[in-house]
Order: structure tokens, then sequence, then C-alpha cells
């Protein structure tokens, strides 16, 4: 049984295909990254495998039930979780606040009306805290931390949800250098340690080449290319359209 | 861990000092005001509660209701109409006020939670106004603009005195419930969609569900406060639902702080006895009171208690620092 599986799926906007019969297999514990110039279909992509966005025609298939019509929130529930590509927080709530909101949805306990939410799952929320390394930033607004805190932030928070399938559009997007390294270390100590899944975009090709087990490449919504690093790098048509032929 | 939370305990006495000492004044209210005021005082409270059920909506979870006071109405004809048409105990019909109140807030609420910002202002506008329009124009079922009158609490209820301890009672357990609420896993989640709703969504939350839920606890305490002032009023009009009504809270909440949990209270506490005060020698009290809004937005944009909060915080933080 595969892990996820899109079939054919499509999404036009009027007139424009923004995702054009994509057929791609996602193996459990994959580090997968889908790459692309800039309108290749990459986010729209992400969008209809999480819900953001209902597929014009095709299927997605996530542990052999098929989601394609299914909400957002439902896809959650299923173990999907994704990053924003513009990073997605919660400004007025606290670093610790926001982790643990993750955590309070997946444990299910999101409809109790009478006990104290900072009772529940403090082990877990400072475990994840000290993972993406915000422990000492708890009490901290999300809208005052760095730019780079608030990506690492944004991956505690869908952590929360313990997802079996990560997705992370550009997590490393506008972080230094140093950041970039930790975290990539982090996201294969996530796929090694608990076993996670995940899928992700990226513009740095340091960072695709560096961590990704497999790459595919979408060029305007269509998959291009789909195989092991080396692979890719050695396609034809990924060097003449969109590697220009240099890496 | 353990001094961590000691340390919480403590604090929680140091700074809940105020509240404990505001209860016990309230307890000794009768002793100490007029009639007159007293009267004010029991306003200031149902309002009061009103008001934090409104600002569970509009602080808590980042939508502006504008039709709020439907609600309130809905309560207060509830005990009117039960009291006085089927002859319905008291208390039952107390009762009936908050789940008449939650009903229709489960309708309107079922149409409103879709929409955000403005278009869910102005749709719960239409839905109040419509709501009066229901009360105001069925003439020989609910009075129509000759409301109803001659609500009365039982004997030993109809003093001022006894009355004003029953408010107060129903006013604290639902500022308390309502307190609980707020900090709550789900009082979290409120928070989260306000501060995020596509974040929110994207864990796991449907957006509309957690909506009407809230949506619905704030109609039924609409409702409440409704109903346990018309028998103190002993009587209920078609003003009562109208959107001038709903503009009360909003007012209390931007005076006093809609980020805060008391800031609502202590708008409506400014409001009501600054509206008895001032009536008392002119009759511009619009005026007045739009200056003093104006005051609040351009000098204390997060409201009164919003401001100290803030000025509590940087000490506090300058405090940490220093040591």
């Amino acid at each position: 049984m595969m892990f996820l599986q899109t079939q054919g799926i499509t999404k036009e906007f009027g007139k424009l295909r923004a995702v054009n019969q994509v057929s791609l297999d996602i193996r459990k514990g994959d580090i997968h990254a889908i790459i692309g110039p800039n309108g290749a279909g990459k986010s729209t992509y992400f969008n209809l495998i999480t819900g953001y966005h209902q597929a014009t025609f095709g299927k997605v298939i996530f542990k052999g039930e098929e989601i394609t019509h299914l909400p957002a929130f439902r896809r959650c529930k299923h173990g999907i979780t994704r990053s924003f590509q513009i990073t997605s927080i919660f400004p007025k709530l606290t670093v610790y606040e926001s982790v643990l909101m993750g955590l309070l949805v997946h444990r299910g306990v999101t409809l109790n009306f009478f006990s104290t939410s900072k009772k529940f799952f403090e082990e877990e929320v400072y475990r994840i805290l000290e993972d993406v390394g915000l422990a000492d930033q708890a009490d901290t607004l999300g809208d005052s931390i760095s730019h780079g805190d608030k990506k690492r932030l944004e991956l505690g928070i869908t952590l929360g949800t313990e997802p079996e399938l990560l997705l992370l559009d550009e997590p490393t997007c506008g972080m230094s250098p140093e950041e970039t390294e930790s975290t990539m270390i982090f996201i294969r100590k996530l796929v090694e340690e608990k076993g996670l899944t995940i899928l992700f975009t990226e513009h740095d090709m340091s960072v695709v080449f560096g961590i990704a087990k497999r790459i595919s490449v979408l060029h305007q919504g269509t998959l291009i290319a789909d195989g092991k690093p080396d692979e890719v790098r050695a396609n034809d048509e990924v060097q003449k359209i969109y590697l220009g032929g240099t890496a | 861990m353990m001094q961590k939370h000691l340390e919480k305990k403590e604090s929680i006495l140091k700074r809940g000092w105020w509240l404990i000492l505001l209860i016990l004044a309230s307890l000794l209210a009768p002793f100490i005001f007029t009639e007159f005021y007293l009267n004010i005082l029991c306003e200031a409270l149902v309002m009061s509660l009103f008001a934090l059920s409104f600002n569970l909506l509009f602080g808590y979870m980042g939508q502006l209701s504008f039709g709020q006071a439907a609600f309130f109405g809905l309560g207060g004809y509830a005990v009117a109409m039960l009291m006085t048409k089927v002859a319905l105990n008291f208390w039952l019909s107390l009762l009936a006020g908050p789940i008449l109140a939650a009903l229709i807030g489960l309708i309107v609420g079922y149409f409103c939670v879709r929409l955000r910002g403005i278009y869910f202002s102005i749709l719960t506008l239409a839905f109040g106004q419509l709501i009066f329009v229901i009360v105001f124009k069925w003439h020989n079922f609910t009075g129509g603009d000759d409301g109803i009158q001659g609500v009365f609490p039982p004997d030993f209820l109809k003093s001022a005195t006894v009355y004003y301890y029953l408010i107060l009672l129903v006013f604290l357990a639902s500022a308390f419930i309502l307190w609980r609420i707020i900090h709550s896993p789900f009082g979290q989640t409120m928070k989260a969609m306000r501060e995020n709703s596509e974040r929110t969504e994207f864990l796991g939350i449907n957006i509309a569900r957690y909506q009407l839920i809230t949506f619905v606890i704030a109609a039924a305490f609409s409702g409440l406060a409704g109903a346990i002032w018309v028998p103190f009023y002993r009587s209920v009009a078609p003003g009562y639902l109208t959107w001038i009504k709903s503009g009360e809270p909003v007012m209390a909440a931007i005076l006093g702080g809609s980020s805060t949990f008391f800031g609502p209270i202590l708008g409506m506490f400014v409001m009501t006895f600054f509206h008895a005060y001032v009536l008392g020698f002119t009759h511009f009290w619009p005026v007045i009171m739009g200056t003093l809004i104006l005051i609040i937005i351009f000098l204390l944009p997060g409201g009164v208690l919003g401001f100290i909060q803030e000025k509590l915080k940087e000490r506090r933080e300058r405090e940490k620092q220093e040591t």
C-alpha cells in the first residue's frame, strides 16, 4: 500500500492549468522534495494534498483511503499537517501556547470547556520546544521573535499535531545559513527518530540536494522528472529548463 | 517544577487581592449605597454580564457581533411572556431565557459564522434587527411597542436589596464560568482562531463549528442577562432588542479594553454610573459619552484595562531584567 499517492491530479483556475495530471507516489519515511521554477505549481500541488484547494479532477489517496474531497481540517485528523510559505503563526499567543494548540487539537481535548488549558501536555510542549530550539522563549509572544525563530515555531506548531506526513512549504526560506543548517539536521532527525514522512518545496538547491531522498520536478504544472537526487540531477530536461545546466 | 507551581499560586493570591476586595465590597453594597445607586449597580452588573458574553465573540474569537441585543431581549421576553401569559414559575422562566436565546443563537449563528470581519458584523446586525421587527410588529403575541408590564418576581425577591444579591450571584457564577471557558482548551482554540484562523484550520479545527459553539454560548449568556434584568425592572420593551442596545457592549469593551477579561465590566460600570450621574444635570448624555469614547480611542487604544495591563507588563519585565 502506497503511503501517499496522487493520481492524475489537476487544478484549473479559469483557463490556467496550475497543476496538470500529476501522478506521484510518496513513500513512507522519505524526505521528498518538490522543486520547480516559480509558477511551476509546487504550492498548488501542496494545496491539493492538504485541502487548501479542491482538485478539478484526479485523486489524492492517503494510506489507502481517498481524501480528494475532504475538507482541510479532516485531513489533519488523518495525520497530514503543513507549514505555509509565508510563515503562519499566532502573533498574540505565546510560543508555549502556540505549540500547545497543536497538541490540544491532536489529542482531541479542544471541546473541554472547564479545565485550565496550560495544565495539559506540559512535558510534550517543552519537548517540542527543546527540539526546535525555542524553550528559552516559551513565554514570548509569537510576533516578537526573529524571522528564523518564527519559521521554527511554525514547525513546532505542526509537530504538536503529531503528524505522519508533514508538508513544508519552503522551510528554510529567509533563514541565515546557520539556521538553515540546523533546520536541515532537525528535519533529518524527525524522519530518522520519529518515522515522519516529509514532503517539501525549496528554492535553495543545496538544501534540496542535501537532505532529499527523492526529488520530483514540476514545470508549468506538469511532472517532468521524479527519482533519486542523482537521477534528477542527470536528467537532460531538468538540466535544460530548471538547473540551467550548472548543477 | 514544584517550585514553579508554588510561585504561580502565590502570584495569583498577590495579584487577585483586588478581586477578593471587590467581591467583599459588592456584598456590602446595599448597606453603603442609596436605593437609587443600588438600582444603578444592579443595572451595571446585568449589563456587565451582557458585555462579557459579547466580548467572548469580540475580544476572544475576534468577531464583532452587532446584533447581540437580540439575545438579551429574547431572554427578557422569554421570562416576561412565560411569567405573565402562562404564569410559569419564576425560576423556570429565568432558565428559559438563556435556553431560548441559545436556540435562536444556534439558527442565527449557523449563517453568521460562515462570514468574517465586516460581513459577520453586518449579518448579525441584520438578524438582530429582524428579530426586533418581529417582536415589535407581532402585537398580539409580544405586545408590540407596548412591551410587557407587570413582570413581578416572587414576593421575597421584590425588595431591591434581595434582588440585588440574586443578580450578584448570577453575575459572579456566570463570570466564573466564562473565565473558565476562556482559559480552557476550548478558549485557547477561540484565541487561536482569532489570531490565525487558517493556521488553526490546518491543525485540524473545524472553524465554523467552533465559532458556532462560541456564538451559542455568547447568546445564552446574553439571554441570561436579559432574563435576570426584566423581573427587576418589572417590564420589557422592544427597545431591548435594537441595534442601539447592541452598541452598548461594543462601547463598554472598547472603553474598558476588549483584550482583557475584566475590561468590558469596567467599561460597563463607567458607562452606567456615568450615565446615571450625568442625566442628573443634562440630557446631552450622548455628547459626553461620545467625547469619552474619543478620548479613550486616541489616548488609550487598548482601553483602560488594556493600557494598565500593558504598563504592568512593562514594569514586570523591567524588574525581571534588573534582578
